[in-house]
């Protein structure tokens, strides 16, 4: 008796930790970052190029003259995207493909893409996001907790077409 | 030696009221309680607070006593509370069809809604005779199968009151109605009593104090205590002669007829008339009221009616107010419906002759 | 004979076919192409059979239709917005909010199984009463604590009086994301094959677990809870166990089902989903003390059909596009009110036959 008891409580705790290992991973492998790319010139890059391309899994995201910023939704910690170089207008385009390491604890990540390729360290190219919250969205939103919420809410509907 | 005993035997008799009285109940008595102790600490207005709970008791205690027939002949709680105040709405909007005006529309709305009343009633009543035993499932299912048919009448039955339907379309009922010039506040009215902030709406609560009377006074008649009979034993009240099913119809009618009743009661208390979604849910503040008051399943009298919509209403009434004043968060709604529906659960799950 | 076989017959599948005459009669007069109405059903049979096969195992454990899956679904709704809040996007996220939502979805079931035990012969109204108090509790947390006592890191999740969550929460990060995992596309209806493959599988487990001691033991409890408890079961630990399985897989279920529409509607998706869910599995055939997979998957067919087509039929036919709505719902109650009238009947029916069939054996042992 206490063997099978045994060998549920194993089969139980076993369970457990290969659940807790999937839902690590999870949070690892789903993390979702909104990443903007800036043509920006700053510090280290005084003339930026006329225009940056970039690609992610085969889609163009963004095409960016000087300083312009596009953005993408991406998942997972390692950013892959081809970028197509313009140095100048009507130069010749240069097609790179770049690995970027995302940061797990930034939502928006912002990527300084020229500072980038002159070779510029991690934290000095990458910075975070914050949204700046609009007047328009501060405004009051009123709960409807109505037990008929749901049902159908033909009041309003009806007031309308009055 | 004497003493010892008397001091025994008093705290045995609180400590058996309490039982009886049940647990939840005496947090709720003793919430409210609290709250009306609070309130004039944190800036609530007693005497309108107070006027309030009164105004809401007058609207709401037809509708719960409602309950008390069927619940006298086994039939249950009566979850199909929407069938009687359809036909109370129905009376209403005739009688602003046919062109009746002022307390005199009242009248005519409850002239007009017995009729109907009586005639659901005799249908859901039939319908329960066949069931006996899950009536309060059905029952909650042939309310909203009515309400979503009405629902759908009350935009094809030929209305034409121009107060009562929409402008463009000149067809078809508008969700709410106005009472003004019919039969607003036409009871509260009658000997109201006015001092300062407090108002007693004495016409309602007479009009209430009778239809209660009368309900008390027929439950010791022949047939009030058949009815309580066949509720408590049908067997015996077969064997005694008593006809099972009959009585229970009639406990049905006049539940449903108090119900019209209610709902005209408290749309003249309210100041509108609600219609399509609306009585959709009416039945569970109606049943969860007369449970605070000390009903059970199977059990419900006419102080059962009274003290739980006092408790109810009280509890309704005065948590936004004092919960706004004290910390400006309004969490009334949601306590609303964890008392009430807790209160549900906690008669549902009694131990009673069936459930054993 | 053969006449009453009939008649048993015609009773016994009068809802669907009363539904196959209604939308007979309503499909053609909307006017809506066949390969829209086709679309259309695949894509809520994805949606909504993970949430109705859960509810088969109330019904085979005799404790009848399982109001209180709003429970399952409230834990889901719960995943999904704390793994909104944690930025955890796309499939990953579906799968971190499912592993979150299985505890809080156990609870609530435990809470329910314990509830109904002591509410014996009357689980239906009771189970109906729970889903209430706990969706008031929902609201306690959601509207409440959510912000101060749950940490809420994003401020687009919460209303702006800065706690509480908002009206809507945006599910765009995983919007169909299990549905076009698979595309396949069949003369321009899509089919979401990831979910049917899901779907399939917890048809198989649901099969399987048929055959295993719980299952058996479930079955036992449902068919007589006196002669299961006399055979040595666990009847009250069984009946927890089957509230239990199926508040998980509504849990489940709901997350399936708003991944498909994109966005969570915090106070009111889940309040009449089980409604919907009971209606549609009593439409396919099932009753209140049977039901099967095919239940399931006919009862999606015919109740989303007539729930598409009536409210466009209704507006040809009267001019006033409610008439449709308001008739779907009607429909969707009175096949409840139906179901249960003839469950209590035939209830009361096998009653007195089964007395008269004892009355019959004594008679024969007398003389």
């Amino acid at each position: 008796m206490n063997n099978s008891k045994k060998k549920t409580l194993i089969y139980r705790i076993a369970a457990f930790l290969v659940i807790m290992a999937i839902a690590a991973v999870m949070f690892i492998v789903g993390r979702g970052h909104t990443v903007y790319f800036d043509n920006k010139s700053s510090d280290l890059v005084a003339e930026v190029p006329y225009k940056i391309e970039v690609k992610v899994d085969g889609k163009k995201v963004a095409s960016l003259k000087k300083n312009e910023r596009g953005m993408v939704d991406v998942m997972g910690q390692k950013l892959t995207m081809e970028l197509v170089v313009t140095e100048e207008k009507g130069g010749e385009a240069v097609h790179m493909k770049v690995s970027q390491p995302l940061p797990y604890n930034m939502d928006g990540i912002i990527l300084n893409i020229p500072a980038m390729l002159n070779g510029a360290s991690q934290d000095q190219y990458v910075s975070e996001f914050v949204p700046v919250l609009s007047e328009t969205e501060v405004a009051e939103e009123t709960v409807v907790t109505d037990d008929t919420a749901g049902l159908m809410s033909f009041g309003e509907e009806s007031e309308a077409s009055k | 030696m004497t003493e010892k005993t008397n001091t025994i035997t008093l705290s045995d008799r609180v400590k058996d009221i309490a039982k009886d009285f049940g647990l939840p109940r005496l947090i709720i008595t003793g919430f409210l309680v609290l709250l009306l102790v609070v309130s004039p600490f944190v800036g609530a207005d007693l005497p309108t607070q107070i006027s309030n709970i009164i105004n809401r008791f007058s609207w709401n205690g037809i509708l719960v006593l409602a309950m008390v027939p069927m619940v006298h002949s086994g039939c249950g709680l009566n979850f199909g509370l929407p069938l009687g105040i359809i036909s109370g709405l129905l009376g209403a909007t005739l009688s602003i069809e046919l062109g009746f005006s002022g307390a005199f529309s009242f009248l005519m709305a409850i002239l007009l809604a017995t009729p109907f009343a009586l005639v659901f009633g005799c249908i859901y009543g039939w319908l329960l005779n066949k069931i006996k035993g899950g009536e309060m499932m059905i029952a909650t299912y042939v309310g909203f199968s009515s309400v979503s048919l009405m629902c759908m009448m009350w935009l094809l039955l030929p209305y034409h009151s121009p107060n009562m339907v929409w402008g463009m379309a000149g067809k078809g009922l508008r969700t709410t109605i106005s009472l003004e010039g019919y039969y607003t506040q036409a009871l509260a009215k009658i000997l109201q009593i006015n001092i300062g902030n407090l108002s007693i709406p004495t016409g309602s609560i007479l009009f209430f104090a009778l239809l209660a009377f009368g309900m008390w006074a027929f439950l010791h008649t022949k047939t009030g205590t058949a009815m309580t009979a066949v509720g408590s034993n049908p067997e015996f009240a077969r064997s005694s002669g008593v006809n099972v099913d009959k009585i229970r119809l009639i406990s049905v009618v006049m539940s449903t007829w108090l119900a019209a009743i209610g709902i005209l009661v408290y749309e003249q208390g309210f100041g509108f008339i609600q219609l399509y979604m609306a009585p959709f849910y009416m039945a569970l503040p109606a049943v969860s009221a007369i449970l605070i008051g000390g009903a059970s399943v199977n059990k419900a009298s006419v102080m059962n009616v009274i003290i739980g919509t006092i408790l109810f209403q009280g509890i309704v009434t005065m948590t936004p107010t004092v919960m706004n004043n004290m910390i400006h968060l309004d969490m009334s709604e949601v306590i609303r419906i964890i008392v009430s529906n807790g209160m549900i659960l906690y008669a549902l799950t009694r131990k009673t002759e069936e459930t054993k | 004979m053969n006449k009453i076989n009939y008649g048993d017959l015609l009773r016994r599948f009068s809802v669907p076919i009363m539904f196959v005459i209604i939308c007979a009669v309503c499909a053609p007069i909307s006017g809506l192409s066949p390969s829209y109405l086709c679309n259309e059903i695949v894509t809520r049979m994805g949606r909504n059979a993970f949430l109705i096969l859960s509810l088969l195992i109330p019904i085979m454990a005799g404790m009848g239709l399982n109001f209180s899956m709003t429970l399952g679904a409230m834990a889901g709704e719960i995943g999904l917005i704390l793994v909104s809040d944690w930025q955890i996007v796309g499939i990953p996220g579906m799968i971190l909010a499912m592993i979150v939502s299985v505890p809080i979805s156990a609870l609530l079931g435990l809470f329910c199984g314990k509830v109904l035990n002591m509410a014996k012969g009357r689980e239906m109204i009771t189970s109906y009463i729970i889903s209430f108090f706990i969706n008031g509790i929902y609201q306690l947390i959601v509207l409440y604590l959510m912000g101060p006592v749950i940490p809420i890191k994003h401020s687009n999740i919460k209303l702006p009086r800065g706690y509480g969550i908002r009206n809507t929460v945006s599910l765009l990060s995983m919007r169909q994301k299990l549905d076009n995992l698979i595309p396949l596309n069949i003369g321009g209806v899509k089919i979401p094959v990831a979910t049917f493959i899901i779907i399939f599988l917890l048809c198989l487990v649901i099969i399987w677990f048929r055959k295993t001691k719980l299952g058996q033991d479930m079955r036992a409890v449902g068919q007589d809870m006196g002669v299961a408890r006399d055979s040595g079961i666990d009847v009250e630990r069984t009946r927890i166990i089957s509230m239990v399985l199926s508040t998980v897989f509504a849990g489940i279920g709901m997350i399936i089902y708003l991944q498909n529409m994109g966005n969570i509607a915090t106070y009111s998706s889940h309040s009449q989903i089980g409604m919907f869910c009971i209606a549609a599995l009593l439409v396919g055939g099932a009753s209140v003390e049977k039901a099967s997979i095919g239940n399931v998957f006919l009862g999606i067919i015919l109740f989303h059909t007539m729930f598409i087509v009536a409210p466009k039929a209704g507006t040809v036919i009267t001019g006033d596009s409610m008439i449709g709505e308001y008739f779907r719902v009607f429909v969707s109650y009175a096949v409840i009110t139906v179901a249960l009238i003839m469950y209590e009947t035939n209830k009361r029916k096998n009653k007195s036959k089964a007395g008269e069939q004892l009355a019959l054996a004594q008679e024969e042992a007398n003389e």
